[in-house]
Protein backbone atom coordinates (compact mmCIF):
# COMPACT_ATOMS: atom_id res chain seq x y z
CA UNK A 1 0.00 0.00 0.00
CA UNK A 2 1.42 3.35 -0.91
CA UNK A 3 1.94 5.92 1.81
CA UNK A 4 -0.48 8.32 0.16
CA UNK A 5 -3.30 5.79 -0.07
CA UNK A 6 -2.72 4.81 3.54
CA UNK A 7 -2.95 8.44 4.60
CA UNK A 8 -6.20 9.09 2.77
CA UNK A 9 -7.69 5.86 4.11
CA UNK A 10 -6.75 6.91 7.64
CA UNK A 11 -8.30 10.31 7.04
CA UNK A 12 -11.49 8.68 5.76
CA UNK A 13 -11.71 6.40 8.81
CA UNK A 14 -11.09 9.34 11.15
CA UNK A 15 -13.76 11.44 9.44
CA UNK A 16 -16.25 8.59 9.60
CA UNK A 17 -15.61 8.04 13.29
CA UNK A 18 -15.94 11.77 13.98
CA UNK A 19 -19.32 11.77 12.25
CA UNK A 20 -20.31 8.66 14.22
CA UNK A 21 -19.19 10.30 17.47
CA UNK A 22 -21.18 13.39 16.62
CA UNK A 23 -24.26 11.34 15.81
CA UNK A 24 -23.86 9.60 19.17
CA UNK A 25 -24.34 12.89 21.05
CA UNK A 26 -27.08 12.32 23.65
CA UNK A 27 -30.49 13.04 22.23
CA UNK A 28 -33.22 11.79 24.54
CA UNK A 29 -33.89 13.69 27.79
CA UNK A 30 -32.83 10.65 29.84
CA UNK A 31 -29.53 10.49 27.96
CA UNK A 32 -28.96 14.20 28.40
CA UNK A 33 -29.69 13.85 32.09
CA UNK A 34 -27.15 11.05 32.38
CA UNK A 35 -24.58 13.05 30.42
CA UNK A 36 -25.11 15.95 32.82
CA UNK A 37 -24.56 13.71 35.84
CA UNK A 38 -21.36 12.38 34.25
CA UNK A 39 -20.19 15.94 33.61
CA UNK A 40 -20.78 16.91 37.22
CA UNK A 41 -18.99 13.79 38.41
CA UNK A 42 -16.01 14.82 36.31
CA UNK A 43 -16.29 18.28 37.83
CA UNK A 44 -16.35 16.84 41.35
CA UNK A 45 -13.26 14.81 40.50
CA UNK A 46 -11.52 17.97 39.24
CA UNK A 47 -12.57 19.90 42.34
CA UNK A 48 -11.10 17.22 44.54
CA UNK A 49 -7.78 17.49 42.67
CA UNK A 50 -7.80 21.25 43.19
CA UNK A 51 -8.68 20.87 46.85
CA UNK A 52 -5.95 18.25 47.39
CA UNK A 53 -3.46 20.50 45.60
CA UNK A 54 -4.36 23.52 47.69
CA UNK A 55 -3.71 21.54 50.89
CA UNK A 56 -0.62 19.57 49.89
CA UNK A 57 2.82 20.42 51.22
CA UNK A 58 4.19 20.16 47.67
CA UNK A 59 1.30 20.25 45.16
CA UNK A 60 1.36 18.58 41.77
CA UNK A 61 0.99 21.73 39.69
CA UNK A 62 0.55 19.87 36.39
CA UNK A 63 -2.46 17.97 37.79
CA UNK A 64 -3.72 21.13 39.43
CA UNK A 65 -3.61 23.10 36.19
CA UNK A 66 -5.30 20.28 34.28
CA UNK A 67 -8.09 20.12 36.85
CA UNK A 68 -8.51 23.91 36.84
CA UNK A 69 -8.81 23.67 33.06
CA UNK A 70 -11.61 21.07 33.40
CA UNK A 71 -13.38 23.34 35.90
CA UNK A 72 -13.02 26.34 33.63
CA UNK A 73 -14.37 24.43 30.62
CA UNK A 74 -17.27 23.10 32.66
CA UNK A 75 -18.14 26.58 33.90
CA UNK A 76 -18.86 27.56 30.29
CA UNK A 77 -20.30 24.25 29.11
CA UNK A 78 -22.75 23.85 32.01
CA UNK A 79 -24.88 26.50 30.39
CA UNK A 80 -25.78 23.83 27.83
CA UNK A 81 -26.41 21.05 30.35
CA UNK A 82 -29.96 21.93 31.32
CA UNK A 83 -32.14 21.74 28.21
CA UNK A 84 -35.88 21.85 28.82
CA UNK A 85 -37.36 18.46 29.68
CA UNK A 86 -34.30 17.11 31.54
CA UNK A 87 -35.66 17.79 35.03
CA UNK A 88 -37.33 15.30 37.39
CA UNK A 89 -39.68 14.30 34.55
CA UNK A 90 -36.72 12.72 32.70
CA UNK A 91 -35.43 10.55 35.56
CA UNK A 92 -33.86 10.58 39.02
CA UNK A 93 -32.15 13.92 39.43
CA UNK A 94 -31.48 16.57 42.04
CA UNK A 95 -32.15 19.27 39.42
CA UNK A 96 -35.15 21.23 40.71
CA UNK A 97 -38.00 22.53 38.52
CA UNK A 98 -36.97 26.09 39.52
CA UNK A 99 -34.16 25.80 36.97
CA UNK A 100 -36.76 26.10 34.23
CA UNK A 101 -39.32 28.22 36.06
CA UNK A 102 -36.79 30.92 37.04
CA UNK A 103 -34.50 31.00 33.99
CA UNK A 104 -33.10 34.50 34.65
CA UNK A 105 -32.01 33.68 38.18
CA UNK A 106 -30.59 30.35 37.04
CA UNK A 107 -28.58 31.99 34.26
CA UNK A 108 -27.25 34.56 36.75
CA UNK A 109 -26.21 31.75 39.11
CA UNK A 110 -24.46 29.91 36.26
CA UNK A 111 -22.72 33.11 35.25
CA UNK A 112 -21.29 33.51 38.74
CA UNK A 113 -19.51 30.18 38.17
CA UNK A 114 -18.15 31.10 34.74
CA UNK A 115 -17.05 34.53 36.02
CA UNK A 116 -15.04 33.06 38.87
CA UNK A 117 -13.56 29.93 37.27
CA UNK A 118 -10.91 31.75 35.17
CA UNK A 119 -9.35 33.12 38.37
CA UNK A 120 -8.73 29.56 39.54
CA UNK A 121 -7.11 28.65 36.25
CA UNK A 122 -4.91 31.75 36.37
CA UNK A 123 -3.83 30.96 39.92
CA UNK A 124 -3.04 27.35 38.98
CA UNK A 125 -1.00 28.48 35.97
CA UNK A 126 0.89 30.93 38.16
CA UNK A 127 1.61 28.03 40.61
CA UNK A 128 0.38 30.30 43.41
CA UNK A 129 -1.04 28.03 46.13
CA UNK A 130 -2.46 30.87 48.23
CA UNK A 131 -4.27 32.26 45.18
CA UNK A 132 -5.55 28.76 44.28
CA UNK A 133 -6.97 28.37 47.80
CA UNK A 134 -8.63 31.77 47.64
CA UNK A 135 -10.06 31.16 44.16
CA UNK A 136 -11.25 27.70 45.21
CA UNK A 137 -13.08 29.13 48.21
CA UNK A 138 -14.57 31.87 46.04
CA UNK A 139 -15.68 29.30 43.50
CA UNK A 140 -17.19 27.12 46.23
CA UNK A 141 -19.39 30.10 47.07
CA UNK A 142 -20.67 30.15 43.48
CA UNK A 143 -21.46 26.41 43.66
CA UNK A 144 -23.34 26.86 46.92
CA UNK A 145 -25.17 29.94 45.63
CA UNK A 146 -26.70 27.94 42.78
CA UNK A 147 -27.17 24.66 44.68
CA UNK A 148 -29.07 26.36 47.52
CA UNK A 149 -31.86 27.29 45.14
CA UNK A 150 -31.66 24.92 42.21
CA UNK A 151 -30.43 21.58 43.59
CA UNK A 152 -32.54 19.29 45.74
CA UNK A 153 -31.31 17.33 48.79
CA UNK A 154 -29.31 14.11 48.49
CA UNK A 155 -31.65 11.08 48.32
CA UNK B 1 -18.15 9.65 73.46
CA UNK B 2 -21.92 9.89 73.48
CA UNK B 3 -21.70 13.69 73.40
CA UNK B 4 -19.39 13.71 70.39
CA UNK B 5 -21.46 11.06 68.60
CA UNK B 6 -24.51 13.28 69.10
CA UNK B 7 -22.54 16.32 67.95
CA UNK B 8 -21.34 14.42 64.86
CA UNK B 9 -24.87 13.44 63.97
CA UNK B 10 -26.22 16.94 64.48
CA UNK B 11 -23.46 18.70 62.52
CA UNK B 12 -23.89 16.24 59.63
CA UNK B 13 -27.67 16.71 59.56
CA UNK B 14 -27.30 20.49 59.50
CA UNK B 15 -24.32 20.39 57.09
CA UNK B 16 -21.91 22.20 59.41
CA UNK B 17 -19.00 20.27 57.98
CA UNK B 18 -16.22 22.21 59.70
CA UNK B 19 -17.72 21.37 63.11
CA UNK B 20 -18.40 17.82 61.93
CA UNK B 21 -14.67 17.47 61.29
CA UNK B 22 -13.74 18.82 64.75
CA UNK B 23 -16.21 16.45 66.35
CA UNK B 24 -14.73 13.56 64.34
CA UNK B 25 -11.21 14.47 65.45
CA UNK B 26 -12.35 14.57 69.07
CA UNK B 27 -13.88 11.10 68.66
CA UNK B 28 -10.71 9.83 67.00
CA UNK B 29 -8.70 10.98 70.02
CA UNK B 30 -11.15 9.50 72.53
CA UNK B 31 -11.50 6.15 70.72
CA UNK B 32 -7.73 5.88 70.19
CA UNK B 33 -7.23 6.46 73.89
CA UNK B 34 -9.86 3.84 74.76
CA UNK B 35 -8.22 1.27 72.48
CA UNK B 36 -4.86 2.03 74.10
CA UNK B 37 -6.45 1.78 77.54
CA UNK B 38 -7.80 -1.65 76.55
CA UNK B 39 -4.20 -2.88 76.51
CA UNK B 40 -2.32 -0.68 78.97
CA UNK B 41 -5.06 0.73 81.19
CA UNK B 42 -6.56 -0.21 84.53
CA UNK B 43 -7.34 -3.91 84.95
CA UNK B 44 -11.12 -3.60 84.43
CA UNK B 45 -10.61 -1.64 81.20
CA UNK B 46 -8.42 -4.26 79.51
CA UNK B 47 -9.88 -6.30 76.67
CA UNK B 48 -8.03 -9.40 77.92
CA UNK B 49 -10.00 -9.07 81.16
CA UNK B 50 -13.54 -8.70 79.95
CA UNK B 51 -13.79 -10.08 76.41
CA UNK B 52 -15.11 -13.64 76.72
CA UNK B 53 -15.94 -16.48 74.38
CA UNK B 54 -19.51 -17.44 73.41
CA UNK B 55 -19.67 -20.15 76.10
CA UNK B 56 -19.15 -17.64 78.90
CA UNK B 57 -21.69 -15.29 77.34
CA UNK B 58 -24.23 -18.14 77.27
CA UNK B 59 -23.43 -19.03 80.87
CA UNK B 60 -23.95 -15.40 81.83
CA UNK B 61 -27.32 -15.36 80.07
CA UNK B 62 -28.35 -18.49 82.01
CA UNK B 63 -27.33 -16.76 85.23
CA UNK B 64 -24.37 -19.08 85.82
CA UNK B 65 -21.69 -16.41 85.87
CA UNK B 66 -19.91 -15.39 89.07
CA UNK B 67 -19.75 -11.62 89.09
CA UNK B 68 -16.36 -10.03 88.66
CA UNK B 69 -15.62 -6.33 88.66
CA UNK B 70 -15.76 -4.82 85.17
CA UNK B 71 -17.93 -5.44 82.16
CA UNK B 72 -20.12 -8.53 82.22
CA UNK B 73 -19.64 -10.95 79.26
CA UNK B 74 -22.68 -9.64 77.36
CA UNK B 75 -21.79 -6.00 77.98
CA UNK B 76 -18.31 -6.81 76.70
CA UNK B 77 -19.78 -7.70 73.31
CA UNK B 78 -21.46 -4.31 73.25
CA UNK B 79 -18.19 -2.58 74.12
CA UNK B 80 -16.27 -4.39 71.39
CA UNK B 81 -18.96 -3.83 68.76
CA UNK B 82 -19.36 -0.15 69.61
CA UNK B 83 -15.64 0.59 69.70
CA UNK B 84 -15.01 -1.36 66.50
CA UNK B 85 -17.84 0.24 64.55
CA UNK B 86 -17.09 3.69 65.88
CA UNK B 87 -13.45 3.33 64.91
CA UNK B 88 -14.44 2.09 61.42
CA UNK B 89 -16.88 4.97 61.11
CA UNK B 90 -14.18 7.52 62.00
CA UNK B 91 -11.68 6.01 59.56
CA UNK B 92 -14.27 6.02 56.76
CA UNK B 93 -15.01 9.65 57.56
CA UNK B 94 -11.34 10.55 57.21
CA UNK B 95 -11.42 9.31 53.59
CA UNK B 96 -14.87 10.61 52.70
CA UNK B 97 -15.38 12.98 49.77
CA UNK B 98 -18.61 14.89 49.23
CA UNK B 99 -20.53 14.79 45.96
CA UNK B 100 -18.94 18.07 44.78
CA UNK B 101 -15.36 17.19 45.72
CA UNK B 102 -15.26 20.26 47.96
CA UNK B 103 -15.77 19.12 51.56
CA UNK B 104 -13.59 16.13 52.32
CA UNK B 105 -11.97 14.21 55.14
CA UNK B 106 -8.29 14.99 55.74
CA UNK B 107 -7.00 11.67 54.38
CA UNK B 108 -9.12 11.76 51.18
CA UNK B 109 -6.12 13.26 49.42
CA UNK B 110 -4.69 9.72 49.36
CA UNK B 111 -7.67 8.20 47.50
CA UNK B 112 -9.48 8.89 44.23
CA UNK B 113 -12.75 10.80 43.94
CA UNK B 114 -14.63 7.55 43.32
CA UNK B 115 -13.05 5.78 46.29
CA UNK B 116 -13.87 8.81 48.44
CA UNK B 117 -17.48 8.60 47.31
CA UNK B 118 -17.60 4.90 48.24
CA UNK B 119 -16.22 5.83 51.67
CA UNK B 120 -18.97 8.44 51.92
CA UNK B 121 -21.67 5.87 51.14
CA UNK B 122 -20.29 3.52 53.77
CA UNK B 123 -19.91 6.37 56.25
CA UNK B 124 -23.57 7.14 55.66
CA UNK B 125 -24.76 3.52 55.85
CA UNK B 126 -22.67 2.47 58.83
CA UNK B 127 -24.17 5.27 60.90
CA UNK B 128 -27.59 3.60 60.67
CA UNK B 129 -26.09 0.44 62.20
CA UNK B 130 -24.07 2.32 64.79
CA UNK B 131 -27.02 4.36 66.03
CA UNK B 132 -29.02 1.21 66.90
CA UNK B 133 -26.12 -0.14 68.93
CA UNK B 134 -25.85 3.21 70.69
CA UNK B 135 -29.58 3.14 71.48
CA UNK B 136 -29.27 -0.41 72.83
CA UNK B 137 -26.22 0.51 74.88
CA UNK B 138 -27.83 3.60 76.40
CA UNK B 139 -31.03 1.63 77.07
CA UNK B 140 -29.02 -1.01 78.97
CA UNK B 141 -27.28 1.67 81.04
CA UNK B 142 -30.65 3.27 81.85
CA UNK B 143 -32.03 -0.17 82.78
CA UNK B 144 -29.20 -0.58 85.28
CA UNK B 145 -29.70 2.91 86.65
CA UNK B 146 -33.50 2.80 87.03
CA UNK B 147 -34.25 -0.86 87.62
CA UNK B 148 -31.09 -2.28 89.17
CA UNK B 149 -30.21 1.02 90.88
CA UNK B 150 -26.63 0.90 89.71
CA UNK B 151 -24.95 3.91 88.12
CA UNK B 152 -22.79 2.55 85.32
CA UNK B 153 -21.98 5.98 83.90
CA UNK B 154 -19.89 6.79 86.96
CA UNK B 155 -18.31 3.33 86.71
CA UNK B 156 -17.39 4.02 83.08
CA UNK B 157 -15.48 7.11 84.15
CA UNK B 158 -13.52 5.87 87.18
CA UNK B 159 -13.73 2.13 86.41
CA UNK B 160 -15.02 1.10 89.85
CA UNK B 161 -18.14 -0.78 90.86
CA UNK B 162 -19.39 -1.93 94.25
CA UNK B 163 -17.94 -5.36 94.66
CA UNK B 164 -17.97 -7.65 97.65
CA UNK B 165 -16.15 -10.68 96.25
CA UNK B 166 -12.54 -11.78 96.13
CA UNK B 167 -10.31 -8.72 96.69
CA UNK B 168 -7.63 -10.24 94.45
CA UNK B 169 -10.00 -9.68 91.49
CA UNK B 170 -10.72 -6.02 92.32
CA UNK B 171 -9.67 -3.27 89.99
CA UNK B 172 -6.03 -2.34 89.78
CA UNK B 173 -5.43 1.19 88.59
CA UNK B 174 -2.95 1.88 85.84
CA UNK B 175 0.03 4.10 86.52
CA UNK B 176 -0.10 7.84 85.89
CA UNK B 177 2.72 7.32 83.44
CA UNK B 178 0.58 4.91 81.43
CA UNK B 179 -2.28 7.44 81.43
CA UNK B 180 0.02 10.25 80.25
CA UNK B 181 1.47 8.05 77.49
CA UNK B 182 -2.05 7.21 76.26
CA UNK B 183 -3.11 10.84 76.20
CA UNK B 184 0.03 11.87 74.32
CA UNK B 185 -0.42 9.00 71.84
CA UNK B 186 -4.09 9.84 71.17
CA UNK B 187 -3.36 13.56 70.83
CA UNK B 188 -0.34 13.06 68.59
CA UNK B 189 -2.10 10.62 66.25
CA UNK B 190 -5.12 12.91 65.92
CA UNK B 191 -2.92 15.91 65.22
CA UNK B 192 -1.02 14.01 62.52
CA UNK B 193 -4.29 12.88 60.93
CA UNK B 194 -5.59 16.46 60.76
CA UNK B 195 -2.40 17.35 58.93
CA UNK B 196 -2.86 14.28 56.64
CA UNK B 197 0.65 13.20 57.77
CA UNK B 198 2.18 16.06 55.78
CA UNK B 199 4.56 18.28 57.69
Amino acid sequence: MSGKLFLSLTAAVLTASLIAAHAATPATPAEMLKARHDHYKELGDAFKTVRDGSKAASPDFAALEKAAEVVNQASVNQQQWFPKGTGPEAGKTRALPEIWSKPDEFTAAQKMFSDRAPKLLAAAKAKDVAAVSAAFKDLGGACKNCHDTFRGPED
Amino acid sequence: MVLFVAASWWTAETKRMDWHQYSGYALLAVVTFRLYWGFFGSSTARFSRFVQGPRTVLAYLKGQWTALPGHNPLGALSVVALLGLLFAQIVLGLFTVDVDGIESGPLSTYVSFDAGRVAADWHDGLFDVLIWLVVLHVAAVLFYLLYKKENLVAAMLHGKRDYAGDPAAAMKSASWRSLAAGLVLAGLLTWMVTRAFQF
